[in-house]
């Protein structure tokens, strides 16, 4: 007779005959999705559940193993303790993204039923095996230490605060997602379940750079269960990408890889199991070829060519004034040279997708960043009119720009339409390191010269970005990185040269800060060589040189009347000159908004529905919180309560397309046009005398657009960008160089959502901070080296005391209430913030990130 | 119900795998020096625990006990984690560890593979399976035996789940079976 292993889940007795993880048992038998598939690894977190009351990872822990224990998921916890962690969570901001936090809360829960009063440093040593990469931290710790009190009965559950009567701009709003993503049950496309539904996988090259010989499929082909196995001749154009169409599909036989994250063929089966079987009896011929791994070698005249067009993928000149005559008559100039990494965005959720026939065409359940965006590349694959296809998004667990280019949806689309089912197709969480695309690494050297006063007089520099295998947004993100290295100060004379090369190393794109994290570290670091030579505070020179309202930014557009970069120096003036010789200080700007002559709208749509306002605008929630700022755009305008207004999400087949989440641009684009059409919407409402049923049926739509310079427009002052949001940092160090504490200084115009913005500041500058600090991304020879775990995202063990301040002036822009977005500037001044204070503590100019000799660095080595 | 928070624990680095040949004498306060005096009954691993119970001796909460396997092993319930029971053994095997890595290495022969499988059924072999799980990066081979740095430790657990002879262990017995919970 098999063996069989008994045990209990919340509270019932369990039986199965198969030995597996218990969280693949969790998930796929008993349909627990509280229970979150982060890496499969036991790096992640995401997967905690409670075991005889203990935390532990449900990846690791198998089914024949759990035999007569006692297990516990978020589904099973009780009314009280329910309500408890929702109301703690909500109301003290611990949720974006989400797909962290059922893991959060079973650790939590484990802790406080050992200890029901916890300290802060119980509860980061509680949750040392569980990565957040949204919030930083430390608003879960908060929210644990309010559970807690709750269930300790200190403190109560306020019912007001998520029922949200009161929600408009500015108040301290419940996100809308609490409750769904803090029980499990809020759906991420992992967790889509359809009748009939199948799985599908690709099978992604040995290689970073192999020619093709054969690909057989035969045995795969013959195992019951497999319905398909599909090539590049499958595919109606194997082309596509997010701007430029360069990024096979499938490599077909005959072609060269380009990473080892191309997809070679596609496995179509009825279980995950015969699938994961399937792929394994698949034989590919290889012949194995030198990858291209570097800038250096990519730009050689006899390297290889990644793609037929050559090397070069994105180049940019962006210049102004004569930089280098000014240079030339500068009493001091800096030269210098800064190499930065690759980084992973390391999202908690891998990439997924479910797609199934639909209507004339398909339609896709997807993790994005933009549906609209994911259609456009789906239809250009099937050669389509875009309509055919219908993209919506579920829950988005995290994306930091990884999830702007297709990864999952479209070969999804292509199985479900090869087996006329709906197919399911998500990324291990190696693959998903493999293929999305990083942050670019770069190479610059930049000259930055001031006068005898410390004031600025021209900048030149070139930079190098490693793009990788396919262009990905090189284009957007280098021409940030060079348009955003003169920083947020007010000199004239610029020369900035900006190369994107291909090279067979992973794909570079999008990520938080889009080039600006990069090019701002090698500025920020050169103005405070500038400081030494003038004899001035690196805080001083930066204030001396500040963008002003009415001042001119180095691009030429005049700095608008919310600008208050200034301010945020001020604000933390005291705590950088209070701690000499170990605190350092960096400014950053970042636009928001895409800009530079481009089309960007914003787009929504109201329609008053059985007494309610629903939302529709296709603009994607990847966890940062813009669903639950509009419905408080459309609250501050309407004076409607939360319960009033339903935010639809975004699917391309009824809501507007309201652009990509990038560029910080969401806040302030898609909020300003869900205030007009709320403003007309209003109008309305206040004829009809208050009654929204009296609207029953009407639509109110407006679309967004304020118009732009493109690059090089022959305009005295170019308007690049609707708004800019500035920020400065100060990274104060311990006595063993250890980040003791951040202080970040904001100013994103008007604070829609106090507790949110915090949870961005915070969990941007931890990211910062892992960039400058722990986390690399190692190659051999084009293969990433380094899994989830060792990535170096920081743990709750690790976080500094952070201080999140913002900024908020009188004289604000005339859009969404003066919002101006803070998705990417909290990440970018806190590497060169944290620069500075070692060159404070120790003197050493660190010039590569992450940075050498530091105590993290020390520690790493020490235990190799 | 609320328990008292525990900062350290003791963790014995052997299961007694190695197959005891003689039974050893527990009678005196100060047995496994005697034992390693008198070469009277020792075990086959010249690292393994020698049973003959200085540590419970030294132990003031009798949290220590010797398994089934006569191997010294200690409840986590009862120990408060301070220090006596690792001064007492004079092969070093007792660790004192914080609370929350739970996952140890129980074996720290520094014998090459081979002698170990002769040795102990459960004895670390240096196959590495342990270090190729490890998410972290955590575990190495030091001395033909897993170790842990606890730096990046974040108790997981995958190294005791993959481990072929069950020489790494959790103390909470979630992962890994404790001896007592056998019914020795």
């Amino acid at each position: 007779m098999k063996e069989t292993y008994t045990f209990t889940v919340n509270g019932v007795e369990r039986t199965t005959t198969e030995d597996k993880p218990l969280l693949r048992y969790l998930r796929d038998d008993l349909h627990l999705h509280s229970v979150k598939d982060g890496c499969s690894e036991g790096a992640c977190g995401t997967c905690t559940i409670i075991v005889d009351g203990r935390a532990v990872k449900s990846c690791v822990l198998t089914t024949k193993r759990a035999v007569g224990k006692n297990i516990v998921t978020t589904e099973g916890l009780s009314d009280r303790e329910k309500e408890a962690f929702v109301y703690a969570f909500g109301s003290k901001g611990a949720v974006q993204c989400g797909f962290c936090i059922p893991g959060m809360v079973m650790a939590g829960k484990a802790l406080i039923d050992h200890v029901p009063d916890p300290t802060e440093e119980e509860i980061k040593v509680a949750l040392k095996g569980n990565v957040c990469r949204c919030t930083g931290y430390k608003k879960i710790i908060e929210g644990i230490q309010l559970t807690a009190a709750i269930l300790r009965g200190e403190a109560q559950i306020e019912p007001d605060l998520e029922k949200g009567d009161v929600y408009g701009v500015g108040q301290h709003a419940f996100r809308l997602d609490v409750r769904e993503k803090v029980l499990g049950y809020g759906e991420y496309p992992d967790d889509v379940e359809m009748e009939g539904m199948v799985y599908a996988s690709a099978v992604r090259s040995k290689y970073p750079r192999a020619r093709i010989l054969d690909i057989h499929a035969e045995k795969a082909l013959a195992l019951p269960g497999v319905l398909a196995v599909l090539t590049a001749d499958d595919v109606p154009n194997n082309k596509v990408g997010h701007l430029q169409q360069d990024w096979d599909v499938m490599i077909a036989k005959g072609n060269i890889t380009r990473c080892v994250g191309d997809a070679i063929c596609l496995v179509v089966a009825e279980t995950r199991a015969v699938l994961e079987k399937a792929k394994k009896l698949i034989k590919i011929d290889y012949e194995e070829l030198k990858p291209v791994t570097s800038i250096t070698e990519a730009m050689a005249e006899d390297a290889p060519k990644v793609h037929s067009k050559g090397n070069l993928c994105q180049s940019r000149h962006v210049t102004r004034g004569d930089a280098k005559k000014a240079l030339a008559e500068s009493k001091y100039v800096v030269t210098q040279t800064y190499k930065t990494p690759f980084t992973e965005h390391a999202f908690l959720e891998p990439e997924s997708a479910v797609a199934f026939p639909y209507k004339d065409g398909v339609k896709v359940l997807s993790s994005d960043q933009g549906v609209y965006d994911t259609r456009k590349e789906i239809s250009i694959m099937l050669g389509w009119d875009p309509e055919r296809v219908v993209v919506e998004n579920k829950l988005v667990g995290g994306g930091f720009g990884g999830k702007e280019d297709v990864s999952a949806q479209h070969i999804a689309a292509l199985a479900a339409l090869k087996v006329n089912r709906p197919v399911k197709v998500t990324f291990s969480r190696q693959e998903s390191i493999n293929f999305h695309p990083k942050r670019h690494a770069m190479e610059g050297t930049f000259t930055l010269g001031c006068d005898e006063n410390g004031i600025f007089t021209g900048l030149d520099c070139e930079i190098y970005f490693d793009t990788g295998a396919y262009a990905s947004l090189c284009g957007p993100v280098l021409e940030r990185a060079c348009t955003h290295s003169v920083g947020p100060y007010c000199y004239q004379n610029t020369d900035i040269r900006g190369y994107g090369y291909y090279t067979n190393n992973p794909p570079a794109g999008a990520f938080r800060g889009f080039g600006v994290c990069q090019s701002e570290f090698a500025l920020e670091s050169n103005i405070n060589l500038l400081a030494e030579k003038v004899g001035i505070s690196p805080w001083e020179i930066r204030y001396r040189n500040a963008i002003e309202p009415g001042k001119v930014l180095p691009n030429g557009q005049i700095a608008d009347c919310s600008t208050a970069l200034k301010e945020t120096l001020l604000a933390v003036k005291d705590v950088y000159e209070s701690n000499p010789g170990r605190a350092g200080i960096a400014c950053a700007m970042k636009n928001a908004g895409v800009g530079v002559g481009l089309p960007d709208k914003g787009r929504a749509k109201l329609v008053v529905h059985d007494g309610k306002v629903e939302l529709y605008s296709a603009a994607s929630d990847i966890g940062q919180g813009c669903a639950t700022v509009f419905v408080q755009m459309v609250a501050e305008t309407t004076g409607l309560g939360k319960e009033q207004i339903v935010n639809k999400g975004a699917n391309s087949e009824v809501a507007p397309d309201s652009g990509t989440t990038s560029g910080s641009r969401q806040t302030l684009i898609t909020g300003e046009a869900v205030r007009m059409a709320s403003a007309d919407l209003n109008k309305d409402l206040q004829d009809a005398g208050g009654d929204l049923t009296k609207l029953e049926g009407k639509e109110y739509f407006a679309e967004f657009f304020d118009p732009t310079d493109k690059l090089g427009a022959d305009v005295p002052n170019p308007k690049s960008h609707v708004a800019y949001g500035f920020a400065t940092h100060v990274v104060i160090l311990d006595e063993d160089g250890r980040v003791k504490e951040v202080y970040a200084a904001h100013d994103s115009g008007k604070v829609v959502n106090p507790i949110s913005i915090q949870g961005q500041i915070e969990g941007g500058v931890l990211m910062g901070l892992g960039y400058a600090l722990t986390e690399d991304f190692p190659l051999k020879d084009g293969v990433p080296q380094a899994r989830y775990g060792t990535l170096g995202l920081m743990r709750s063990t690790q976080i500094p005391d952070i201080h999140a301040i913002y900024v908020e002036k009188e004289e604000l822009l005339p859009f969404a209430y003066g919002a101006k977005g803070i998705g990417e500037i909290a990440t970018i001044p806190t590497a060169p913030a944290a620069q500075g204070a070692y060159y404070a503590m120790d003197h050493v100019l660190r010039t590569k990130l992450p940075m050498e000799n530091t105590y993290y660095s020390k520690k790493q080595k020490a235990v190799k | 119900m609320a328990r008292v928070r525990k900062k350290k624990v003791a963790v014995v680095q052997c299961t007694g795998g190695c197959r005891r040949q003689t039974e050893i004498s527990k009678a005196s306060g100060n047995g496994c020096q005697q034992i390693l005096e008198t070469k009277a009954g020792t075990v086959s691993c010249e690292y393994g625990c020698l049973g003959g119970g200085s540590c419970i001796e030294a132990c003031r909460l009798h949290a220590i006990y010797i398994n089934a396997k006569g191997a010294a092993e200690v409840d986590p319930e009862k120990c408060a984690g301070c220090g006596l029971c690792a001064k007492a053994c004079p092969r070093s095997l007792i660790r004192i560890t914080d609370a929350e890595y739970n996952i140890y290495s129980a074996c720290v022969s520094e014998d090459a593979g081979a002698q170990t499988r002769k040795n102990c059924e459960t004895g670390c072999i240096a196959c590495g399976i342990c270090v190729r799980n490890c998410p972290m990066g955590a575990v190495s081979i030091e001395n033909n035996h897993a170790v842990i740095d606890e730096e990046k430790c974040i108790a997981c657990g995958m190294c005791a789940m993959k481990c072929p002879r069950g020489a790494i262990r959790d103390y909470n017995g979630i992962f890994t079976v404790r001896e007592a919970q056998v019914g020795s």
